[in-house]
């Protein structure tokens, strides 16, 4: 190359160098406008982009029994809707979809004609239902995730759980006593989406994260089962209205079952009436009868009125108090006071009234709680009624001796007798052990609680003493005894106020039975109420058998050990015991 | 004969930038291909891996021929790229509604980008001979518009605009630098001017779509537009610092289209800032006057063309692609050199570096 030529390519490449400065330049200086000048704005952008606020419903927690298994939860289900404006043929489509749902398939094509772009057609459809629906391959079906409320033990403890509305709100039961624990945090949430809308943080997983806490049932699953099933024989064997029944540790006022007959099912309460929907052996009183005398004796004897020994005259079974006689069912001439218990003589009992006065027997009757609510925690508990002597006529104190004229719940009944067995000391009735945070571990521990002593640990074993021989031949009780086991117990009969009021009907009865076993260290508490009996209306017809199926199962579950010695049991059977 | 100085000349600066660029390419690719998944190596990065490699093998190979013979060989190659664009029209892959791809076993090759190096060294070949002190005359461009108008019309066809025309850029530059008549400059430059506003009746609909949208993003943000909005958004929020390595937002959800190939420069200015921009076009700047020098630097006509040739192509392809994704351009298929993934490109690009490096290792050498 010529050495002109050089200087011509010399100058065109400085030339060129300045133009690569400058565009490189004018490059860089964009790049300082977008990230420098524009940044705020652009990354606001970026920012709307991938952020999305999502409303979070926490999954509710979860009800369980003593040894965890579940009674109540929450499982995941779909929610079927449509985008009208994508159904192609809303007439076929809508028969399509309404056989499958078995929803009104008229008032379905109207609705998918709306052309509208959400349009609900099913909530919490089945997963074969879903199956079916995605097998018909309509276009425009969406499907949302949605959650169920699910009882799978069914009618097992149906009232004591009770259910939520299908907002996951619960209505009755612990369902709705707990419902700030169980409750999932409702939330809204900021989330990362990608581009093409999907979370990055799966719903689901935030359900689990904002999840309700758990509770833990002092019942056990199979106690409540057998009790249900023994309370389902009594009431169809004796045509009753319905029945309850409640099993208690004594030691620690923690109740083992709480079981009510008719049954019902929670994962379908709107097909029940609502009466049945109530956990009725904390929110329905009934007047109790004769197994009431168990706390007036106990108290006049702790009191020191008398003594197990102390012998009353029952007037051979008729006594004219005020304007009414009192009768016996066994006439009896002088009786101890065990026997007064014994042979259940309402005579005698009014006969113990008279020596302590009417404000010794109420303080008795609330000194063993009734009057009062137990604290237990399900909703709607009634406190029974006990109104203040003042109020009370001769015969209204004449009455309360032997349970009528005031009304107790099963639950108050169960607290009482564990007392008794209790050696005097009344514990706060237990149905939740805990809560449980979402993550598992437990949030509030509910320990047993003393309440207070109500009779002293003699008086007590000594009116076990007395209701062991309730419990023995000859007794009203005898129906209730277990082979092996030293039963103590005491049955009811009382009448029920006559429907439309005017006094007690003569056809309708509570029947009832309340006990524990062994004597020395009662480890269950068991209490029967039959309500409206037909075939016969005594406790120690109707109820003291239930009563006995349900100790006797309780006691092989749990596996207790006989306290009596083989010969010691008395096999033969009694000539009719009544109350 | 073996040269001791071939050696002694070895232009260790260039090889020097291209290994950072290739790595800074590599680097990115890798954030753009696992997209906020590093759970495994994604398979386009092993690919690149595999282009890279092949790309310095043939850079290495192709300095050990002296560039005299590209000179002999420059018809062959250009047949070679002509019959393989040929190739593509009849037997190519559709992808996106052009065709612009070869099916090679596992690999897709595109020709357009080794036209891109065969055309420079064919024209470097034809001006060597033509060129004179007083500039090119009307009848010198008659040869070097036959080259260039055959390749143009068959990318065209595909059709690839952006890369005919970085074709025809190329060689216009080329031409400049070659120098031209006064005349003819002007000439050209009135038809050039003239012709643009009738360019536009050729375009297809999509071409159209294309320049209005450059014009306006906002014209049609979630079709035409969406590219460019997207590309703004991630670069912008990359702000000074960048969010920080794999942590761009943007490309990991999804939001940057074709975060790997054309936009990959988007990723990196999401995650390394303004400050990984200025790096880049650093290093960029320093090897365009490093080839520009090389030019320079060499003795004889041919070589000293093929040199700018190669340079001014680094550059388009730079300048269109840092200014599409800006938005300061329409969007155009030009990927960007050494960093983009895509083995034709990696492939065309370090044979080009590779012959830079061969001319300036033998710029001492006596011709």
């Amino acid at each position: 190359m010529t050495q002109e030529r050089k200087k011509g390519i010399r100058a065109r490449i400085v030339v060129v160098e300045v133009f690569f400065f400058s565009f490189i330049l004018l490059l860089g200086a964009n790049a300082v406008k977008i990230q420098i000048l524009d940044s705020n704005d652009l990354a606001r952008k970026a920012e709307n982009e991938y952020t999305g606020t999502v409303r979070i419903q926490g999954k509710r927690g979860e009800i369980l029994d003593r040894n965890m298994n579940r009674l109540g939860t929450t499982i995941d289900a779909l929610s079927v809707a449509a985008s009208a404006k994508k159904i192609e043929n809303p007439a076929k489509d809508a028969r399509a979809i309404a056989s499958v749902l078995k929803i009104d398939p008229v008032k379905l094509r109207k609705r998918l004609s709306s052309r509208r772009s959400f349009v609900p057609i099913k909530r919490k459809i089945s997963p074969a239902e879903a199956r079916e629906l995605k097998a018909l391959d309509i276009k425009g079906l969406i499907f949302q995730n949605d959650v169920i409320r699910f009882y799978p033990n069914r009618t097992l403890a149906g009232q004591v759980i009770g259910f939520t509305g299908s907002d996951a709100k619960g209505l009755e039961g612990l369902e709705y006593g707990y419902d700030s624990v169980l409750q999932g945090q409702r939330t809204r949430l900021t989330v990362t989406k990608d581009a093409t809308g999907r979370q990055l943080d799966p719903e689901k997983r935030l359900q689990e994260r904002f999840s309700g806490g758990s509770l833990v049932l002092t019942i056990d699953r199979n106690i409540q089962y057998l009790s249900e099933t023994a309370l389902e024989d009594v009431v169809s064997r004796f045509r009753a209205r319905s029945g309850m029944a409640v099993v208690m540790r004594p030691k620690t006022g923690e109740i083992l079952a709480m079981a009510l007959y008719p049954e019902f099912n929670p994962n379908a309460f709107s097909e029940f009436t609502r009466e049945s929907w109530r956990n009725r052996v904390v929110t329905d009183p009934f007047e109790p009868g004769s197994v009431m005398k168990v706390f007036v004796a106990a108290s006049a004897m702790d009191k020191g009125y008398c003594t197990s020994k102390s012998i009353f005259f029952c007037e051979n079974g008729a006594y004219k108090v005020g304007s009414k006689v009192i009768h016996d069912t066994h006439e009896s001439g002088w009786l101890t006071l065990g026997q007064i218990l014994k042979y259940s003589s309402n005579i005698g009992m009014v006969k113990i009234t008279e020596t302590t006065g009417k404000q010794a027997l109420y303080d008795s009757l609330t000194g063993f709680g009734f009057g009062r609510k137990t604290g237990l925690g399900s909703p709607g508990e009634s406190s029974g009624t006990l109104s203040s002597p003042g109020k009370w006529s001769t015969i209204d104190t004449s009455a309360i001796t032997f349970g009528q004229g005031m009304s107790v719940t099963a639950l108050q009944l169960a607290v009482g007798f564990s007392a008794i067995a209790n050696d005097g000391v009344l514990m706060r009735p237990l149905l939740v052990q805990k809560t449980l945070l979402n993550t598992g571990e437990t949030d509030q521990e509910f320990k047993p609680q003393v309440q207070r002593r109500v009779i002293s640990k003699h008086t007590a074993r000594t009116v076990r003493k007395m209701m062991r021989s309730v419990v023995s031949e000859g007794g009203t009780g005898f129906s209730a005894a277990l082979e092996g086991y030293s039963v103590c117990g005491k049955t009811g009969t009382a009448q029920k106020v006559a429907k439309g009021g005017g006094g007690y009907s003569k056809y309708l009865y509570t029947a009832a039975f309340a006990g524990f076993a062994p004597e020395v260290n009662p480890e269950l508490v068991v209490v029967v109420v039959v309500d409206e009996p037909r075939k016969s209306h005594y406790g120690s017809v109707v109820a003291a058998p239930a009563f006995k199926s349900i100790l006797a199962e309780s006691f092989h579950y749990l596996n207790i050990p006989p306290d009596l010695e083989q010969e010691q049991i008395v096999a033969r059977v009694s000539d009719g015991a009544k109350s | 004969m073996f040269d001791r100085r071939l050696i002694e000349c070895f232009d260790w600066g260039l090889l020097v930038i291209t290994l950072l660029i290739g790595s800074v390419g590599l680097g990115v690719l890798y954030s753009a291909v696992t997209a906020g998944d590093v759970s495994a190596i994604h398979v386009l990065f092993k690919k690149q891996i595999v282009w890279m490699g092949a790309g310095f093998f043939i850079m290495f190979t192709s300095m050990l021929v002296h560039y005299k013979y590209l000179d002999k060989g420059s018809v062959a190659i250009y047949a070679g790229c002509v019959a393989l664009l040929i190739m593509v029209l009849v037997c190519g892959k559709y992808v996106g509604g052009s065709r612009r791809w070869l099916a090679l076993g596992p690999f897709t090759m595109q020709p357009s980008e080794l036209m891109k190096l065969s055309l420079i060294i064919m024209i470097s070949s034809v001006y060597s001979g033509a060129a004179s002190e007083e500039g090119l005359g009307f009848r010198d461009l008659v040869r070097p518009g036959l080259v260039l108008a055959l390749p143009f019309m068959l990318i065209v066809k595909q059709p690839d605009l952006g890369t005919a025309l970085l074709l025809l850029f190329i060689t216009a530059c080329i031409t400049l630098f070659v120098k031209v008549e006064k005349r003819v400059f002007i000439t050209c430059a009135s038809i050039c001017a003239a012709a643009v506003p009738l360019v536009w009746f050729v375009l297809k609909d999509y071409q159209k779509a294309r320049i209005l949208t450059f014009l306006n993003p906002d014209r049609d943000p979630l079709g035409a537009g969406y590219h460019i909005i997207q590309s703004k958004i991630a670069i912008g929020s990359g702000m000074l610092f960048g969010k920080g390595y794999l942590k761009g937002t943007q490309n990991a959800l999804a939001f940057l289209p074709e975060q790997h190939t054309d936009f990959i420069l988007s990723v990196l200015a999401e995650e390394w800032g303004l400050l990984g921009c200025a790096v880049l076009l650093f290093l960029y700047f320093l090897l365009l006057i490093w080839g520009l020098n090389i030019s320079y630097s060499c003795r004889d006509m041919f070589g000293s063309i093929l040199a700018f040739g190669i340079t001014i192509m680094i550059f388009w392809q730079i300048f269109i692609n840092v200014g599409m994704i800006m938005g300061l351009m329409p969007v155009v298929g030009v990927p960007l050199p050494l960093i983009s993934y895509g083995g034709s490109s990696v492939i065309t690009n370090m044979a080009g570096i590779g012959i830079l490096m061969n001319i300036s290792m033998r710029r001492f050498a006596s011709s």
